[in-house]
């Protein structure tokens, strides 16, 4: 059995991004859920929902990045997996979407969620079911910070 | 470091400022035909805040040709709107907003901080919500009097004399209060007249107020609950509107409708009608939407805020309303955009030169969601026939300095 990678950024060998990674998977879901709702009644409150989720998910989701970097550019046993390296790229442009996204939600009323951020949340979600197996590929066939 | 590339390219390439202004000449949105370029949408709209810096010992503002300028009156807290009885003693209404609207959202918070800098006193704990009475008897431009008028009024705006009975518009009521010629205090609790849209919300808080001619009816402009509509409609029910009060029974009706938030109606002296200028909708662009002077009809529907200057549609509505669309009526005549008009005054008599008689003075508040500053002034519009007759004059110019910082923003404007 190879020696499982270690977490540099971690708090008693518990790593800091499978800490914080659940927040802007959580909001991100959350936000295209709450979009389709309003996009379907055009009732505020759900848009004024998306705009929290979309808001706290971007900023939690910076944090998991910053962690997660972290842990990528301070172990080569990482970086030396494939599946890492998909996880990496596909959640940057997730952030940037869901970044741009959380500005397209600050925006008043309709045009706040259709089309363009409806658009966002389905597309972040999409591309965060591939990212996310690539993450759980890591710690659950790798090891990537689990603590020998 | 390879891995750190491509994320960090990506993140600097996010188009979150969008900083090109138009070329649009505010010129061509004054007058009654101002050209409407396409609405456009940000991911971060275009502001430009003025900071505060008040006046230094012996600015004033530049005034026109042939006119002359002093201040009546300074030291007061955050004075809004102006009012003058029947024996020439000016009234200083001095208000601040009821800071009730809610952080419904994210942007609130934002928004909330933005306007924290563009507000001069009034949200400082200081003595405000009242009335100052100013008497210069002599009319040497220095009050012999100056007394606190009526005190401890809610976000108080509009005030109408009718006989003895002196009403203000409290941001949630007209109030009643008894007046005789020569009065310096009031000291009389007031009577409530009619109950006025205040909270919950209560975005725009001005209630301007206007009595009629012979003083039977009171009309309340009464501003909408949201940029555009973003707070749902219910929360819009009877507002972005004048209505129109019953003085004797208190009853009320909507007189007119679709006005995002109408201020200072007053009668034009000619034709006897009413008018009012009207703040209207922002990020839409830099050049949208102009704010306009208008005639106000009995019934009339305006458009707020399915659609702008008769059927341009607001994208950010829904469910949309083509009936109402269909019937909103194109306003008289843009202020250009932003300049958010405050006051409006006609001036019917013949102290001032000959060029500034029979129209109206507009104080426009300034800008402060587009790159290049708009308004920061007090105009004058020409009148003729009941209709205006030509280009806004800049009259009351100077109260942004060289550094693009305010010295002052007009609000009132009242003849005496």
């Amino acid at each position: 059995m190879p020696l499982a990678p270690s977490s540099t950024a971690a708090i008693a060998k518990h790593p800091i991004h499978a800490m914080l990674v659940p927040f802007p998977i959580a909001c991100f879901v959350g936000t295209f859920l709450t979009d389709l709702v309003y996009w379907r009644t055009a009732e505020m409150m759900w848009a004024d929902f998306s705009a929290w989720l979309i808001t706290v998910g971007v900023i939690m989701g910076w944090l998991a990045a910053i962690a997660g970097v972290i842990d990528f550019a301070s172990n080569r046993l990482i970086r030396m997996q494939p599946p890492a390296w998909w996880h990496a790229i596909g959640n940057a442009v997730v952030l940037v979407l869901a970044t741009v996204n959380m500005f397209v939600h600050s925006r008043d009323a309709w045009t706040s969620v259709v089309p363009f951020g409806l658009i966002l949340s389905g597309l972040t979600v999409l591309i965060l079911l591939f990212t996310g197996w690539m993450g759980w590929s890591m710690v659950y066939r790798y090891r990537v910070g689990v603590a020998e | 470091m390879k891995p750190l590339g491509p994320m960090l390219a990506l993140a600097f390439m996010l188009p979150l400022a969008a900083c090109d202004d138009p070329l649009l000449d505010p010129q061509d949105q004054v007058g009654p035909n101002p050209v409407l370029p396409a609405p456009r949408q940000y991911l971060f709209p275009p502001m430009h805040l003025a900071a505060i810096v008040g006046w230094k010992d012996g600015e004033k503002p530049t005034v026109a040709k042939g006119l002359k300028i002093e201040a009546l009156a300074t030291g007061l807290e955050h004075p809004r709107s102006l009012y003058v009885l029947p024996n020439g003693d000016v009234l200083v209404v001095e208000s601040k907003s009821p800071g009730t609207d809610p952080v419904k959202r994210p942007k609130d918070l934002v928004m909330n901080w933005i306007e924290s800098i563009v507000t001069s006193g009034g949200d400082e704990g200081k003595k405000s919500n009242r009335i100052t009475l100013l008497r210069d008897a002599d009319g040497d431009g220095k009050p012999e009097v100056r007394s606190s008028f009526l005190e401890h009024l809610n976000s108080p705006f509009g005030v109408a004399l009718v006989g003895g009975d002196l009403y203000v518009a409290n941001t949630d009521s007209i109030m009643r209060y008894p007046y005789k010629d020569g009065d310096t205090k009031i000291d009389a609790a007031g009577t409530p007249l009619t109950a006025l849209p205040g909270g919950p919300i209560d975005h725009h808080w001005t209630k301007s107020l206007l009595a009629s001619r012979d003083g039977s009816l009171l009309y309340v402009g009464v501003g909408s609950n949201s940029n555009v509509g973003e707070n749902g409609m219910e929360a819009e029910k009877n507002r972005a509107a004048i209505w129109e009060v019953d003085r004797a029974t208190g009853r009320s009706r909507v007189f007119a409708g679709g006005l995002r938030n109408p201020n200072s109606m007053s009668f034009e002296p000619e034709s006897g009608a009413m008018w009012t200028v009207v703040n209207e909708r922002d990020e839409l662009g830099p050049d949208l939407v102009p704010d306009y002077l208008t005639s106000v009809k009995d019934g009339g529907f305006y458009g707020w805020p399915y659609s702008y200057y008769g059927q341009h549609v607001d994208p950010r509505v829904k469910p949309e309303r083509p009936d109402l669309v269909q019937k909103a009526i194109v306003p008289d005549y843009a202020l250009s955009s932003h300049v958010a008009p405050l006051g409006l005054a006609f001036y019917s008599g013949t102290n001032l030169p000959q060029q500034y008689q029979g129209g109206a003075f507009i104080g426009e508040h300034g800008s402060w969601d587009r790159q290049r500053f708009n308004g920061y002034k007090v105009v004058y519009v020409p009148f003729s026939g009941g209709r205006p007759s030509g280009k806004a004059q800049d009259v009351v110019t100077g109260f942004l300095d060289a550094d693009g910082a305010a010295r002052g923003r007009p609000v009132g404007v009242a003849v005496d």
